[in-house]
């Protein structure tokens, strides 16, 4: 079956950060000096080609994309100045886009203006909505329990009724995304058994990032720092999840310090004030190649995150010190940022939290069904004549 | 015997023939025979002492004739003629005995191989004591120059030959000078007007004094030989003097080419399809200052597809080297008139090899040219598009580069049609007495050493008749023609080997055989007396009409009779 060329591909990649695509004429340096790239997985120049042909299809079941970390070797060695590391980055923002089934992450990464606009929407949804409830029914000098201005079960309730909503979207996204990649991956059917037993890659790179540990080049330095304070943000962002799904509760009581979940907050607000302020910086800076180029939505990622974090840490501290009302307001203020943050999630770049470590369990599992598709014993089974 | 004393002398080229061959044992053979006054053997005989000790010993030996026995004659012939004319002999008093090449190079065996020099050095000495003092002889060389096509080349051609000063006649078949250059608008890889270049040579020829131009004419016979040809003219408009006879020295051929016809090639649909246009068409729509489909839509979709009808086993496997960058020129021209429009270009090989192709390629992917390869053997088939798609037509092909079969979008096709030697090129080749190659083309001397001469003297080719080339190849070949012409006229006189077939009138029966088989067309005949002449300017004494007269009537002076009978005993020892 033959398959359609798209020629405006090119054109429409470069709406999500491509650039210079068309500058590449195929020396596989950048597949060269890529730590990730193998035999199997070919990359940055198989998709760069696939890109360049306008071979729609075949880029929109790439898996490749998400196996990349962006240490930028690629771009630095390009001698054409395609930029392979960049044209990544807007692939896995392309693809993005593409599992999602609704085309709201498609006018987000396409219109800033369109993006914006829906932030500052529910941003003053949220403001408004939360303020008046809490004006009607609460006092804005009681930050916690009976007559609290936000009480914890509203707030619990409307984050479950989230968590609900954005669980839905973003199965149905995974779900896309599985179909698009493992429809054509395998030569041969794969068993349900080899799902299960590649499961464990999900904790594990989710957790570890220990994929990422490898893009440091020259393998000098010990810690790779790129890696750790992506992995502060990752495991800092999780953590806060947890406390808040779990144990908001017990998080908004006091005013005196709750160390059994207050030591995990601190450790995450560390984990994501740090990595956010270097990401930041690198972006500002233009220091690092991978932070050379920013797309609308890494600057609205990143700003909504580092003020989430900021308003949380100053809403705990005037808590904490004893100014419930100006606690109050900044807690408003705080969920002016979660809820729009919340509600972007499936359609923007916080998606490729979930998608990155499914990528990797998709490519463990096409890796292991290849090897077996070599075993002599498999494909005698399939010898028998049909009947 | 005429000759008897004969210095012998024999080289070991370094150790290229002293390795193998008994050089002193050979010498020592040599002077045994009765006719040889002296033998030497030398390092390097060809060397400036080498040379010297051959002068030398004619004088103080009084020698009459030298045989040297090293490497092959197309070597050092030459030299060792010029060393006999400086010290007083008749250069053609000389003989070689090859050696090297056909001794020390090709055996192993050193008692063999010396008694093979033996062999061949005595067939030398033997022959030389037949030959003859020849003399040269010189023609004299008509400055005129004919021209025959009117195109890019033959136009610059004419233009170096009047500027000097020299009558030239400019003969083109059409109603118009310029060529296949005025069918295209611009040139790559600069993208300059080609109707600029082509409107300045047209002015600068008809301003010229010295360029007749002959228009609707055809040259319908050459006859005669270097210096000295007639040609017989038919002329579209009668002229005021009528004259149809010129005189000529020499001619420059420019014939040039033709596109292949696309329609050939079935799977292309040209000329079923509309929109599937060759090059030729595409340049007119360029030159017409619109690009548009059939229906007068401006195309979304461009698809350029190289190498329609060249490199490929069906039709022609050269490459016609102007089509690369025709296409990329195109990308570059319809991106500047339709900056929406997409354009894919399906290539087999880029070939960008020429002074700054390879900045135009970049160039033209830097502007989202989707490239794409495909095998040298596939064959993209065009098919109409569905009615819910949003181009007209699709092409379907296995891309090389990525492993996968694809289908492109395309509302206009442009075949990029390779070039063809013209349909008449056989009939000028027999015209001019010149060969052509498997592919039509005209062939030269020499490839590489003498690229615009030709095996007859006189006739010089030029330009896209020879082989598919560029402007500015073109331009090279025809000025290059224009030198190799003017360095003849300026002489006056052209000189003549003294080696050629003489016919002897007396035992001539006029049976006419060898006028058939002359490669060079050298022998006419003479009606008034029956009898077969050959005109010696261009007799290149191959011997084929020696050894068909079936009344020994034709004699190839320095390849008499005597000559090599004498070689063959020689060698027979």
């Amino acid at each position: 079956m033959a398959i359609r060329v798209n020629p405006k591909l090119i054109d429409e990649l470069e709406r999500f950060g491509s650039e210079d695509v068309q500058n590449c004429y195929h020396c596989g340096n950048c597949s060269a000096v890529c730590p990730h790239a193998d035999d199997m997985f070919v990359f940055p120049r198989k998709p760069m080609r696939f890109l360049q042909m306008g071979l729609e299809k075949k880029l929109e079941r790439s898996l490749t994309p998400w196996l990349c970390y962006y240490c930028g070797q690629c771009s630095v060695q390009c001698p054409r100045e395609a930029e392979p590391g960049e044209t990544m980055m807007s692939m896995r923002r392309w693809l993005i886009s593409r599992y999602d089934f609704t085309g709201i992450a498609k006018l987000f990464y396409m219109s800033w203006k369109g993006e914006l606009a829906f932030v500052v929407i529910i941003a003053l949804l949220t403001g408004v909505g939360l303020s008046a409830y809490g004006l009607s029914k609460g006092d804005i000098g009681i930050y916690d329990g009976p007559g609290a201005f936000l009480p914890s079960s509203l707030i619990h309730t409307i984050d479950l009724v989230l968590m609900a909503v954005l669980t839905f979207l973003l199965a149905v996204n995974v779900m896309r995304m599985w179909r698009f990649i493992m429809e054509d991956a395998a030569k041969a059917p794969i068993p349900f058994g080899l799902y299960l037993k590649k499961l464990y890659l999900l904790p594990v790179h989710f957790f570890s990032q220990k994929r990422y540990a490898k893009c440091d080049p020259e393998n000098k330095n010990r810690v790779h720092i790129p890696w750790i304070t992506h992995l502060g943000i990752v495991l800092g962002y999780f953590t806060m999840l947890v406390l808040i799904v779990l144990f908001l509760d017990r998080l908004q009581a006091g005013p005196e310090i709750q160390w059994s979940v207050h030591l995990f907050g601190y450790l995450a607000s560390i984990g994501l004030l740090i990595g956010t302020v270097y990401v930041l910086y690198g972006r500002l800076k233009k220091s690092q190649v991978q932070h050379r180029r920013s797309h609308s939505t890494d600057w609205m990622f990143l700003w909504l995150l580092f003020y989430m974090v900021v308003t949380g840490i100053i809403q705990h501290l005037l808590h904490r010190a004893g100014f419930p009302e100006a606690a109050n307001i900044a807690y408003v203020a705080h969920l002016m940022g979660v809820f729009p943050w919340l509600l972007r999630m499936p359609f923007s770049k916080w998606a490729h939290m979930i998608y990155r470590p499914i990528a990797m369990y998709f490519a463990g599992i096409i890796r292991e069904s290849a090897a077996l598709d070599k075993a002599p014993q498999r494909s005698t089974q399939y010898l028998q004549p049909a009947a | 015997m005429p000759n008897s004393r004969i210095g012998v002398y024999i080289c070991n080229c370094g150790t290229n023939i002293a390795k193998l061959v008994d050089c002193e044992a050979v010498a020592r053979f040599a002077s045994e025979h009765p006719t040889v006054a002296i033998t030497k053997t030398y390092k390097y005989m060809c060397s400036n002492p080498g040379q010297e000790m051959i002068a030398q010993d004619i004088h103080e030996q009084a020698l009459d004739s030298v045989v040297v026995s090293a490497c092959s004659p197309r070597m050092h012939e030459r030299t060792f003629r010029r060393v006999l004319q400086t010290a007083g002999l008749n250069p053609y008093m000389c003989d070689m005995a090859n050696i090297r090449e056909h001794c020390s190079w090709v055996h192993k065996d050193a008692a063999a191989a010396t008694e093979k020099a033996k062999a061949l050095t005595k067939a030398a000495i033997l022959r030389v004591e037949r030959h003859e003092a020849l003399d040269r002889f010189s023609v004299d060389m008509c400055p005129s120059t004919l021209v025959i096509g009117g195109g890019i080349a033959g136009m610059t051609a004419a233009l170096e030959l009047a500027e000097a000063g020299y009558p030239v006649h400019l003969v083109e078949k059409k109603d118009h000078l310029g060529g296949n250059l005025t069918r295209t608008d611009l040139t790559a890889p600069y993208l300059d007007s080609a109707r600029d270049l082509i409107t300045e040579r047209i002015t600068r020829v008809q301003e010229n004094r010295n360029i007749e131009v002959l228009l609707n004419s055809q040259v319908k016979t050459l006859e005669g030989f270097i210096g000295n040809f007639t040609a017989g003219i038919e002329r579209g408009s009668p002229q005021a003097d009528g004259k149809n006879q010129i005189q000529v020295g020499n001619v420059v051929v420019s014939t040039g080419y033709k596109e292949f016809d696309a329609a050939r090639i079935s799977h292309y649909g040209y000329g079923k399809l509309p929109n599937v246009i060759t090059s030729f068409d595409f340049e007119k729509m360029l030159r017409a200052g619109r690009i548009q489909t059939k229906e007068g839509r401006i195309p979304q979709y461009v698809a350029i597809l190289h190498c329609v009808g060249s490199r490929s086993q069906e039709f022609h496997g050269y490459c016609s080297r102007v089509c690369c960058m025709t296409a990329l020129k195109y990308v570059h021209e319809i991106k500047s008139a339709i900056p929406k429009c997409y354009v894919s270009d399906l290539y087999i090989d880029m070939h960008a090899f020429g002074k700054g192709h390879e900045d135009f390629y970049r160039k033209t992917s830097e502007v989202k040219t989707v490239f794409l390869m495909y095998g040298k053997n596939e064959h993209p088939v065009i098919r109409k598009a569905d009615p819910k798609d949003d181009c007209e037509m699709i092409i379907e092909v296995n891309e090389k580069l990525s492993g996968e079969r694809i289908e492109i979008p395309a509302d206009m096709v442009i075949l990029m049609v390779g070039m063809e030697s013209r349909e008449d090129a056989a009939q000028v080749a027999r015209l001019v007495n010149i060969s052509q190659d498997k592919d039509g083309w005209f062939i030269e001397s020499h490839p590489k050493l003498d690229p615009v001469a030709t095996t007859t003297d006189g006739i010089y080719i030029a330009g896209t008749c020879v082989a598919p080339k560029d402007i500015p190849d073109t331009v090279a070949q025809a000025r290059a023609a224009a030198a190799r012409i003017l360095g003849k006229i300026s002489r006056g006189k052209i000189e003549v080997d003294a080696v050629f077939a003489e016919v002897d009138e007396t035992r001539c029966s006029g049976c006419r055989m060898c006028n058939e088989l002359c490669p060079y067309s050298a022998i006419e005949f003479d009606e008034e007396k029956r009898r077969s002449r050959i005109i010696s300017a261009v007799c290149k004494a191959c011997g084929c009409c020696v050894a068909s007269c079936p009344s020994g009537a034709i004699k190839g002076r320095h390849f008499t009779d005597q000559q090599i009978f004498a070689q063959i005993e020689g060698v027979l020892l």
